[in-house]
């Protein structure tokens, strides 16, 4: 309880990290319940880390230019990572959606050798990078500590656009993932509100991996949704259900992790899992009439 | 044809290039009641997807006699099957959405687009799956759900996609009856895609066949006959 009082304090040293987590907690599962609805749980896997790759490559272009980034700001080397993790999501997941909706090989193949050549290449290229090694590499692995309040506002203000525009959007970006043909006979612009749910997906994929890194935007982007929809009886019960899971999961794996001194990262996405099986568990011993 | 609704001029359908049936030229008459027949493969589905627009044509066009200039509402309604289970929706929510294309972007819908969604589901009979998910409904409450839906569209056209298939012979129709009693009552145009003859027989007024690559137009008394169908067949069987 000690270390719960502390993590409310308003003092506490970390409560960016907190309230970051906790943001990102609340909002991947938002895109997660499309991911999980379009079956493109396989991409939730793999987007984050491309987008952690595309953070490597931005860092690394000064150095390959022969610019030395030990004179830039902290703020520049933000505004850089941002810039490189947005682009590399960004075409990622329009590229990976095209090619799925062509329907041509194996779209697990693709998926996957995209997640293991994006995880390994952004290792490779931070580790040769000497600038990179300072707080990047923490931040790949998952560790939450050196959240600014630029990050902390950026992220909150990104996060918040996402929302505003699912829920804006909402009944539009549902009748297109449900119902293609419907939509066209209804004269809706299916690729105009395709590109917009990706590009969606690919923004909130971007921020949380530049604010926690790839392990936690994907343990939050898929499990929170996957754990609540056997639960849910309609689209906003299981919207809200899947939010709620990951934001106060979030807030628990903080609170776990700073209690018994574990990265915040992996502690997150362990609970999520233990979570999730209890679920499934819980799930499978209701009676017939209550599932 | 003065009434006409829909004109095929010279039509040509396929995919990427590859014509599947070509030459298409007929009409469809306002307030018919229209049978499209043929094996599977004779090219039903791409036929019907050109005319709702999911596929351009190769050639040719569909002409669409719009009496007020506005563009022709087409209330589709898809085979049950092709729904995935893990959407979370109720009958109504499915229904609801026919009612979008009336609906701006970023807009709630309004109060009296969900009253005549509820009544376009109780007008289907399928006013007590509102509130059940549509996932868990079995094929002919799917199909009654689907036709709500359409409805909801406050279609011009009513284009139904084997709306018969997997659905028990009662509850098939029960489907067909009500679908010739929406086309009298609000002199709905219907296109009706089926391999049941024995309904076509009953309720249509025009047949469509499809054919190895040919398309014939008639009466179900024309091409219905026995004499027709064996014919057909023989040439199917050559």
């Amino acid at each position: 309880m000690e270390a719960l009082m502390k993590i409310l304090s308003p003092d506490f040293l970390l409560r960016n990290s907190v309230y970051t987590s906790v943001l990102v907690g609340f909002a991947c599962p938002l895109v997660g319940v499309f991911l999980v609805m379009r079956r493109l749980v396989f991409m939730g896997v793999a987007l984050p880390q491309i987008s952690s790759t595309g953070v490597a490559v931005a860092l690394s272009v000064p150095m390959w230019i022969g610019l030395k980034s030990a004179g830039h700001s902290a703020g520049s080397e933000h505004t850089l990572a941002f810039a490189g993790s947005t682009i590399f999501s960004l075409a990622a997941i329009l590229v990976l959606a095209f090619l799925e909706r062509r329907g041509r090989g194996q779209p697990e193949g693709r998926l996957g050798t995209a997640y293991v050549v994006a995880a390994s290449l952004s290792i490779l290229l931070l580790s040769k990078n000497p600038y990179g090694e300072i707080g990047w590499l923490d931040m790949l692995k998952g560790e939450v500590i050196t959240i600014s309040n630029f990050d902390l506002i950026l992220t909150a203000a990104t996060l918040t656009l996402v929302l505003a525009t699912l829920g804006l959007f909402h009944k539009e970006l549902l009748l297109v993932s449900f119902d293609r043909p419907m939509a066209i006979t209804l004269r809706k612009n299916v690729v105009f509100w395709d590109v917009l749910l990706y590009l969606l997906i690919g923004l909130t994929v971007s921020m949380a991996v530049l604010s926690v890194g790839p392990l936690i935007a994907f343990g939050f982007l898929l499990i929170p949704a996957l754990t609540a929809h056997p639960f849910a009886r309609n689209m906003r019960q299981f919207t809200i259900m899947a939010s709620l899971c990951g934001g106060v999961m979030a807030f628990v794996g903080f609170w776990v992790a700073y209690s018994i001194d574990l990265p915040v990262g992996p502690t997150d996405v362990v609970l999520l899992g233990m979570l999730y099986t209890a679920a499934w568990v819980i799930h499978a011993l209701l009676p017939a009439e209550l599932r | 044809m003065d009434n006409a609704i829909l004109i095929f001029d010279n039509l040509s359908i396929g995919y990427n290039g590859q014509p599947v049936l070509s030459g298409i030229s007929l009409s469809i008459a306002r307030d018919s009641f229209t049978a499209i027949l043929g094996a599977n493969g004779s090219g039903k589905s791409t036929l019907l997807k050109t005319l709702l627009g999911l596929i351009p044509p190769l050639g040719g066009g569909i002409e669409a006699a719009s009496p007020n200039g506005v563009p022709l509402v087409f209330g589709y309604v898809p085979q049950a099957v092709q729904f995935d289970p893990v959407y979370l929706l109720t009958g109504f929510d499915v229904v609801l959405m026919g009612t979008y294309g009336r609906v701006r972007p970023g807009r709630f819908v309004p109060s009296g687009e969900r009253a005549f969604a509820r009544e376009c589901l109780a007008a289907a009979g399928a006013g007590e799956l509102a509130h059940r998910r549509f996932a868990e409904l079995s094929g002919g409450e799917k199909q009654r759900v689907l036709i709500a839906r359409a409805l909801a569209t406050r279609p011009d056209i009513l284009v139904l996609d084997e709306p018969t298939a997997g659905v028990d012979a009662e509850a098939a129709h029960n489907v067909l009856e009500f679908i010739a009693g929406v086309r009298e009552e609000r002199h709905v145009t219907v296109m009706l895609v089926t391999h049941d003859f024995a309904a076509v027989r009953h309720h249509a007024r025009q047949v469509i066949w499809l054919h190895r690559g040919k398309v014939l137009c008639g009466s179900p008394e024309e091409l219905l006959t026995s004499e027709h169908i064996a014919e057909i067949f023989e040439i199917g069987i050559g």
